[in-house]
């Protein structure tokens, strides 16, 4: 059984060889071939990554340099000389926003007396 | 530990011992794109462009054959999914028009009769008998149960002596 097994392996192996031929590739000029693709990929990856970084960087440089909303106060003469008229800005408006009823918990009046008057 | 021709993104792979498994692996990558040279190279680089950029990274889960073997068993599956059954056909038809009009030798007719296997089949006889892999490593590098593999590998012997005493009643 053994023998026959390796009489198969034998004549499969000699086909094989056959088919193949006698030419070989050199590893040598495979592995450099290999090599030279790596680095050009690797320098593709490096100019595209490159490139983006510098878009990015010239997008926020363009967005901090968009001037600030001015402050605007409105000119009573130009209110009266026009009927047209617009709205203020909104950087004229408070920062601070308080709602009367929570940030000013006391009431005013109280029945407390003092001096003859309530508080 | 890690040797000092190590590839940079693969830790577990040496350049060395690439090239101690490099013909076998080339007879590998021929037979997976019908014994085309051109081809066969072609997929040996881009086999060694995946180890070198770690895309296919060994962790000595295996050895390294049996994992680089299978690097090339699926590149090839990638590439030539579409295009290998024309290949073959079209391979098939022009040798057998060939080995009609000579006398077919020993290596002719095992070739034809390893031919005619299907192919995990073939595989499975080529990796076992030509590569020195066991049943349980071949069946790693085509991806298949070790189970399954044996069975590949059994009917494949089955089939082979079968047509090769057919052939030797005949002539």
């Amino acid at each position: 059984m053994q023998d026959s097994k390796d009489t198969l392996r034998d004549a499969v192996n000699s086909a094989f060889k056959s088919a193949a031929g006698h030419r070989q590739a050199s590893f040598e000029r495979l592995w450099q071939k290999a090599e030279q693709q790596h680095a050009a990929s690797r320098r593709r990856y490096r100019c595209f990554a490159g490139t983006a970084a510098t878009a990015a960087a010239v997008v926020i440089a363009l967005n901090l340099h968009t001037p600030a909303e001015q402050d605007a106060y409105i000119e009573i003469a130009e209110l009266l000389d026009s009927t047209y008229w617009s709205a203020p800005s909104d950087v004229l408006l408070p920062d601070r926003e308080f709602d009367i009823y929570q940030d000013l918990p006391v009431l005013f009046e109280s029945t407390e007396p003092a001096e003859g008057a309530l508080l | 530990m890690r040797d000092s021709d190590a590839l940079e993104n693969n830790p577990h792979v040496s350049r060395s011992a690439l090239e101690a498994i490099h013909g076998q692996l080339y007879g590998w990558a021929l037979s997976r794109c019908d014994f085309d040279h051109a081809t066969a190279e072609d997929l040996m680089q881009q086999a060694y462009v995946e180890l070198l950029s770690g895309n296919a990274r060994f962790d000595n889960k295996s050895t390294l054959k049996t994992f680089v073997f299978s690097v090339v068993q699926n590149l090839a599956r990638s590439r030539f999914r579409r295009i290998s059954s024309r290949l073959r056909l079209v391979k098939q038809y022009t040798e057998d028009s060939v080995t009609d009009a000579v006398e077919p030798t020993t290596n002719d007719e095992v070739w034809r009769a390893v031919r005619a296997l299907p192919a995990r089949q073939r595989d499975i006889i080529e990796l076992v008998f030509c590569r020195e892999f066991t049943v349980q490593q071949a069946a790693a590098v085509m991806g298949v149960s070790t189970g399954t593999g044996r069975v590949h590998y059994d009917r494949a012997k089955k089939a082979l002596r079968s047509r090769l005493q057919d052939w030797a009643e005949e002539t």
